[in-house]
């Protein structure tokens, strides 16, 4: 259940932008506990200048909001299929409202995202949750919102969720702190 | 003799107010903003997120289910109230 080749079956995303290692626990319609570890190879930090200065090694807090939606909507989708149901279209970050962020996460640390299905309408499912770094609050995500929307593919079928590639995120509307 | 009175005591102004605070919440906007007609898309910018944010947040606060294919007549204070008041069963 909690192997990365089961994570890929669940979502479109891969290499560099699945943000997701491992799950850890998952209770389906219910939350989900997920793993993603930051290293130093990760390819945000490819190509920055030399710096003694360690803050700037900080992990991208755009990074962590999608390392999380990856979390909710692999919640999300998992409790589906288990339903027997797969979603077609594209998987879309649509809106994270009243972000805040509290503490860093830098390589080598490990961040613990906790998802809880807040609401499902439709195709659109509605998360709420944390990110923890060492057991401390690192995010805080009041709402944030996944959807499967329709796409065409260019031979006019339609793909379920996990083949397609994920649309880049329509909007944010981030609060922070 | 039979209350069939909504026993939460609101009338059709309170509830007014009530979804107008809810949908201006979503919109971003002062309640005192959102007129009864004015179109959420015209006037508000809505777009159809928008619109789906405004069917759960219903969903929730009363407890209903609101077919999506209501949304499309959803496009004002006064047409959601209509909705609602139809899907909740309101006497107002």
């Amino acid at each position: 259940m909690s192997d990365h080749a089961h994570i890929r079956s669940v979502l479109p995303h891969r290499h560099p932008i699945l943000l997701v290692d491992q799950i850890e626990e998952i209770e389906h319609f219910d939350h989900i506990v997920t793993v993603k570890a930051v290293t130093g190879s990760e390819p945000c930090y490819a190509g920055m200048a030399e710096t003694t200065d360690p803050r700037r090694f900080a992990y991208p807090r755009s990074l962590m909001v999608e390392s999380f939606g990856q979390s909710g909507a692999l919640l999300w989708l998992e409790s589906i299929r288990r339903e027997g149901r797969e979603l077609t279209g594209s998987l879309i970050f649509a809106a994270a409202k009243n972000v805040t962020f509290h503490r860093a996460a830098y390589p080598g640390d490990t961040l613990r995202h906790v998802a809880h299905i807040e609401q499902i309408v439709g195709d659109n499912a509605f998360l709420r949750g944390q990110t923890l770094v060492d057991g401390e609050l690192a995010a805080d995500y009041g709402s944030v919102i996944a959807v499967v929307r329709q796409t065409e593919s260019l031979d006019g079928r339609q793909a379920p969720v996990a083949s397609q590639l994920a649309a880049i995120p329509r909007q944010h509307t981030m609060e922070e702190q | 003799m039979t209350v069939t009175a909504d026993i939460t005591g609101t009338g059709r102004a309170a509830h007014l107010d009530e979804l107008r605070e809810l949908i201006a919440e979503v919109l971003e906007i002062e309640p005192e903003e959102l007129t009864e007609t004015g179109s959420f898309v015209e006037e508000y910018e809505a777009d159809s997120l928008r619109a789906i944010e405004i069917l759960a947040r219903i969903e929730k606060k009363y407890r209903v289910e609101v077919p999506q294919e209501d949304l499309a007549k959803m496009e004002n204070l006064l047409a959601v109230y209509e909705t609602v008041k139809a899907r909740v069963g309101w006497t107002d």
